[in-house]
Formats: C-alpha cells, structure tokens, sequence
C-alpha cells in the first residue's frame, strides 16, 4: 500500500486528537455529569499505560500472540479502573477542592512510580519493548492501523456516552451532580452512583493509555505529564463539558489547531519544537481556560438541553 | 419494639421514635422519649416555629444523624409487622423501604426538566445501571400512564419544560414523592406557597394515597389544613411532643394552643 502522501506528523497529530478526544468524552461523564472534577486523568492514562507494557514486555508469555496484548491491555484497564474505585472512593464525597488536589495528588504519585520504580518502568530512561500486536507491512503502514483501531475504539466510548444521555442511567448521574441530597432522598445511591462511574470512566482512560503505549513503542515518565489532562479538560470546557459533541468539538478546536495546524502547518523556527512549542501550548491552553470560564462557562455548545432531547425522543 | 405491639397486626405501616435526641451547638432541638406516628391513616404534627418538626423528620429520614435513641420503621404485609431501625441506615435506602419524604424548602434538579424528574422518582434501580444503556424505552413506557394521570391532575403550566415557579416546584416535589410510591409519606409544609386552589389538590391526593393504604403525618404552619384533614395531631413545642390526640382533643388545650398557636386556634 503506498502512503507517500499521509505526512507522518499528520497522522501523529490526528491520533494524539482522536486519543484526547476519547479522555474528553469519558471527562464528560465524571465531569459534565456527575460533576467529579477529575484533575487525575493523565494519572489514570499512565498507569494504564505502564501496567500494559509492564506485563507486557516484563512477562516470559508462554502463549502466542495476540493472547499476550490482549490479555495485557485488559490488565492495563482493569489496573486503571481499580486505582479508579480507590481514589473514587477517598473523594467522592469531598468538595471540588479536595477532589481536585485528590486527583492531581494522584497523577502525581504515578509519575514519581514511573520515575523511582526503575526495576519495573525503566525510570526517567523509559520503557521500550511495545510495539503493535500485527505486522502489515511499513510503519507508516502499521500506524495508520493503529490510528483505525483507536478510531473505532473511541467510536465506540462516543457511542456509549451518547446513549447515557437517551438511558434512565444518565438520568440518575445527571442528578446527582444536580443535587445529590436530593437524588438520595429519592432512593438513588449517589456515592456508589459516582464510585463506579468513576472506577468505569478511570479504566477507560487506562486502556485509551495502553493503546497510547503501543503507538509511542517507549513510555517515558515525561509522556504522562499535566500537559494530558490539561488538553482534554481545556477542550471539553471550550466545547462545554455538559454536552457530548462538546468534548469532540473542543478538543478539535485546541488540541487540533495546535498540534496540526501550527505544529505542521505554520512556518515556525526549528529550535521552537523542542523547548518553546511544549510551554506554549501549555500557557495557550491554560489561557484559553481561564478565558473561556470567565466568558463562556459553559463553553461553545453551552449548557444541556434535557427539554429538547426529551421532546425528540418521547414528544415530551 | 414492645410486645404490645407484636401482638396486634398493623393495618398501616407506623414509624416509631423512641429516645431520641438532637442538639445544635449545645441546645437540644429535639428531645422525644416515645412518639408512635401512624395510628390514623392521616396524622398531623404542630407547634411553633422551632418547635423541632422538621429536624424530626430529618431525622426520620436519616438525613440529620440522631445523638441518641432508635427510630423504627414497623412494616405491614409480607413483612408481617418486622421492624427496621431507620436510624442505622442511610439516607437513599428510605424510598425503597416505601418511607418518603417531601421537602421543606424548595428542592429541584435545575438541568432536568418535569417529565425527567418525574420519570427518574419512578425508575426502579435495576434499569439505572451503567450497562442498561437502551432501557428508556422500556422505563417510559412503563411509567408513562402514572406519570401523565398526576401531570393531569396537578398542572403544570409545561411539563415538557423545566419547573418555573416556587409553586410548580413545590408541586413537583410532591408529585416525585407520589411517584415513588410511598407507603409511609411524610409532608413538610406541602401547602406553603401554594395557591387554596392547588392547596385543596394536594389535600385530594393526601386523602387519596391515605385511601390507598399508605400513612401520611404532615407537618403544616396551616392549621385550617390540619384540623381538616387528621384524624390524630401530635402537637410539639421546644423539642418535645406535648400534646396528642384527635384535632378536638388538641384544640381544648387552651393554655398550650394558646401560648403557641393564638386564640383563634383553641375550640369553642
């Protein structure tokens, strides 16, 4: 297959998109809905991606492929959700300030492992060994799979939030971010409620950081860095993080631009990529939160609309 | 509970309150050694502001944790008359055990419009779960006829909208607690910010569901509303109860209705 013309940065720049969209989406759901303000996202991306590869390249498989990388992804999930019932269940009934320093606390403590526990992550040198579960051919070849494969796999975490919204599930999270005493009063379990969507969203966020490990083939603490979570926080708040098209439209409008556009696309000095670009994107984005919460906290779409999509689905 | 009332058979759920206390900062709210609620169908429960009404029933519902005491739920029916202590369980466990409760204040969910809320009051837990992704269908169309026979018979000026007034709020808080059907219902100052003419429907359906089986105490400023509807009235006043009886009995305490409530409120 010849792929002269797909620009290898391109395809880096859409995956990175696609992949930031799929942690807006599952944010959305802890976010948008229930209101847990998850500044820990990188924090579970991370440590799906690194029980992955851990497993994955530090286990003597005695079966053959693809059972070893699926059973490792499944485990980088699974690894995920379960630091996600911890830490769920530590905050989920804080305040948004004690959810916040929770969370970031938490991302934090899984980068100092990526950096200490050498024997298992390779410490500040990193983690190698990953590399895709086929082999079609070129590796441009190869990535554009890999690209497909987390395209379908968002796809489907598109699909599902989009259902919550039209199922009597995303009902009940909508109102116990509304009110929880009130939902409690009206028999709803707000506390399990949030732990499990919590622990669900925090496994999804460890497999879509499993599937990131494969396509970088290293994993290097710096990879798992605020720099994450900010990009899908800055584009489901521009978006509007009540709504499911918000975290699509968001990040295309900020990781997008940015990684595509300016990155490939404008005419910026070589020495910028290495130092200045990072710090940029970081003060941009930043920028563009503090912005966009002073101007439009709800973001682009603004916020739900239960009585429209009520009278689409029921004529009520 | 007491072997009296082990021996006899309830007809109607009754909550009973035993030794309980609350304090706030050092002054006891409420202060009860025996309250039984739910002898009569209708029961009412009075007294002044601060007289503790509405902390017992925060209390009831486990939403204000009691310092002291137990409180009892006493269940009819296929429970044969098996007691839980309300006070050892949390909060959201009330509604499935059919004790409900209406709000004081104004409550609502401000992104869910009045058939959501109502629909969400009806939904039974097993189809709230993350994997039942397809069941609205199913959950409207079973509850679509209840929740339309209470949307005619309150009105709400849109129910396809969101909750507007202070009224149609309140309104709708009661209607969610119908929904759940409760057989235990507790209403706190249902009346208060309600036109007569929708008072006179929330009376309707209190005497409705009352009909039905249920137990129904509520706690009114509205006397008139009160001496019209209970059979029993539990008058309290500084964290106590202090008076019981039917409405005619409470009424001949001069002395006490007259300190708390005004003249106008003793019988002639």
């Amino acid at each position: 297959m010849n792929l002269d013309w797909l620009d290898a940065f391109l395809l880096q720049g859409l995956f990175q998109v696609v992949m930031v969209i799929g942690l807006a989406l599952l944010l959305h759901l802890q976010m948008g809905l229930v209101r847990i303000a998850n500044f820990g996202v990188v924090g579970f991306w991370g440590l799906g991606a690194y029980a992955f590869a851990v497993l994955f390249v530090g286990v003597d498989w005695p079966i053959g492929e693809p059972w070893p990388f699926l059973i490792s992804m499944a485990f980088g999930a699974i690894v995920a959700g379960l630091a996600g019932l911890l830490v769920g269940w530590l905050i989920a009934d804080l305040e948004t300030e004690g959810v916040l320093v929770g969370t970031l606390g938490f991302a934090t403590s899984v980068w100092i492992l990526a950096v200490t526990e050498k024997g298992l992550t390779g410490g500040a040198l990193g983690m190698g060994g990953l590399k895709f579960p086929f082999d079609i051919g070129k590796t441009k070849a190869n990535e554009l799979l890999w690209f497909g494969i987390l395209f379908a796999v968002v796809g489907l975490i598109f699909f599902y939030v989009s259902r919550i919204h039209r199922s009597p599930y995303g009902r009940l999270l909508i109102s116990v971010g509304d009110n929880e005493p009130l939902a409690g009063s009206l028999g709803k379990p707000a506390f399990r409620t949030k732990l499990w969507l919590f622990a669900v969203g925090s496994a999804g966020m460890g497999l879509l950081g499993a599937i990131h490990g494969v396509m970088a083939h290293l994993l290097i603490p710096q990879s798992i860095g605020i720099n994450v979570t900010l990009a899908a926080m800055v584009g489901l708040v521009l978006g509007g993080s009540a709504r499911v098209w918000g975290a699509i439209i968001g990040v295309i409008l900020t990781v997008g631009l940015f990684e595509i556009v300016v990155q490939s696309y404008l005419p910026l000095p070589r020495s910028w990529y290495t130092q200045a670009i990072p710090v940029l994107r970081e003060m941009v984005f930043g920028g563009t939160l503090v912005v966009v919460l002073i101007i439009k906290p709800f973001g682009i779409l603004g916020d739900m609309r239960r009585d429209k999509l009520l009278r689409r689905m029921h004529g009520e | 509970m007491n072997d009296g009332r082990k021996a006899t058979t309830l007809t109607r759920p009754q909550i009973s309150v035993r030794g309980a206390t609350k304090s706030f900062s050092g002054r006891i709210v409420v202060k009860i050694d025996e309250l039984l609620l739910g002898e009569q169908p209708i029961e009412g429960l009075i007294g002044p502001n601060g007289a503790g009404k509405t902390t017992l029933m925060r209390m009831i519902m486990h939403s204000t944790p009691l310092d002291g005491g137990t409180i009892e739920y006493l269940r009819t029916g296929e429970y044969g008359n098996a007691a839980v202590v309300l006070s050892d369980l949390p909060t959201y466990r009330m509604a499935g055990l059919g004790v409900v409760k209406s709000n004081q204040v104004i409550m609502d969910f401000n992104k869910l419009t009045i058939w959501d809320s109502l629909l969400l009051a009806a939904t039974e837990a097993r189809f709230e779960r993350p994997h039942r992704i397809f069941s609205e269908g199913s959950v409207y169309r079973r509850h679509e006829d209840e929740v339309r026979d209470w949307l005619d018979f309150f009105p709400f000026a849109d129910p396809t909208g969101f909750a507007q007034s202070a009224g149609e709020k309140k309104l709708l808080d009661i209607v969610r607690c119908l929904l759940l059907k409760p057989k235990f219902l507790l209403l706190d100052e249902p009346g208060a910010g309600l036109s007569d003419e929708l008072t006179s429907k929330v009376i309707e359906a209190i005497k409705l569901v009352a009909d039905s089986g249920t137990t129904v105490v509520v706690v009114e400023h509205d006397l008139s509303l009160i001496w019209s509807i209970c059979e029993r009235v539990h008058f309290m006043a500084e964290g106590q109860v202090l008076l019981q009886g039917d409405p005619q009995e409470i009424r001949k305490h001069s002395t006490v209705i007259e300190k708390y409530l005004g003249k106008g409120h003793v019988a002639s």
